[in-house]
């Protein structure tokens, strides 16, 4: 193949992207606007979207939760900053804050698969960080987790075993 | 019209039955996504990739650019083209699964509309066929008119 040749070929194959693309585009567009339910083109809200996904997952009361850990099926998971947990958490928690649920993905796929309920909790009603945790583990293919709202407060208060330090 | 007398017709013929199969991939999956381009945004958006504001607009174009791909390798109009544009699409979602699937998300393929599977590597091993697929039709591809007089 001679280079005049293959630089025809290369130029005619852009063209014909340029044609397919132009095509394509103008038919999304025009059949988007034209139907009633349409797509707003620049319109996506992840904020929107994640506060969606969130609400879908399930919670627990505090004492379904209480119930899980007598019979021990249960693996608490403090979504709070490091320094609260030292500070106090559920006993047998382990501190996973959103951002870090990556780091703990394996082990805990390795606890679902031995049957056991993730739930995750933070402090204060309006705490959203244990619902962020839950839906980044979600995301990652563990599927048992639940919310236990305000659970923090809700356990302390309730007199139930919590323990101090790092794990 | 007759069809041609072939001495040997193995690479043509082959590059022709690349050429439909990719044809018949595309028309399918650009048509689940355009049932519900509202869930494709979503599986879109689950990649976490891309910024919001081009989510929509891509569950919008990409379901008519594999039609119209498909168009293109079934009627052999534009072929290299086509062919070029698939091998650049299926580059590009192989690295959207690689880096997703280096991230241990699991989320759905999105690949054939809401009806897809979650992502795993055998997913990448059919994108990376189906690239060396296009680059085959885009090199060998003869169009209709090769094989008749």
């Amino acid at each position: 193949m001679t280079k005049n040749n293959l630089s025809q070929k290369l130029y005619s194959s852009f063209r014909e992207v340029i044609i397919i693309l132009a095509i394509a585009l103008f038919i999304a567009i025009v059949s988007n606007s034209i139907i009633s339910d349409n797509t707003p083109l620049f319109g996506f809200s992840s904020a929107a979207l994640i506060k969606e996904q969130q609400a879908k997952i399930p919670s627990i009361t505090l004492s379904e939760a209480y119930d899980l850990y007598l019979k021990k099926k249960v693996i608490f998971i403090d979504a709070r900053d490091p320094y609260s947990f030292e500070e106090g958490h559920i006993v047998d928690a382990i501190n996973i804050y959103p951002d870090d649920v990556s780091l703990h993905t394996q082990n805990l796929k390795v606890k679902a698969n031995q049957g056991f309920i993730f739930v995750t909790y933070c402090d204060g009603p309006q705490c959203p960080l244990s619902k962020e945790t839950a839906h980044a583990l979600i995301l990652r293919g563990i599927a048992t987790v639940k919310v236990l709202v305000n659970g923090w407060s809700l356990w302390l208060n309730a007199g139930y075993p919590v323990s101090k330090g790092k794990k | 019209m007759k069809l041609r007398n072939f001495s040997r017709p193995f690479i043509p013929v082959f590059a022709l039955i690349c050429r439909l199969t990719l044809a018949i991939i595309f028309l399918y999956a650009g048509i689940e996504k355009l049932i519900n381009p509202g869930d494709f945004a979503v599986a879109i958006y689950n990649y976490r990739l891309l910024p919001d504001y081009a989510i929509n607009f891509v569950a919008v174009l990409l379901p008519w650019l594999e039609v119209i791909i498909a168009i293109s390798l079934i009627s052999a109009t534009n072929t290299r083209g086509a062919a070029l544009l698939s091998a650049l699409l299926f580059l590009t979602f192989a690295t959207a699964l690689t880096i997703n699937l280096m991230r241990g998300l699991d989320i759905s393929c999105g690949c054939f509309g809401a009806s897809s599977g979650n992502i795993n590597w055998s997913y990448l091993v059919r994108d990376f066929s189906l690239f060396c697929i296009s680059v085959f039709v885009m090199i060998y591809d003869r169009g209709w008119r090769y094989f008749f007089v």
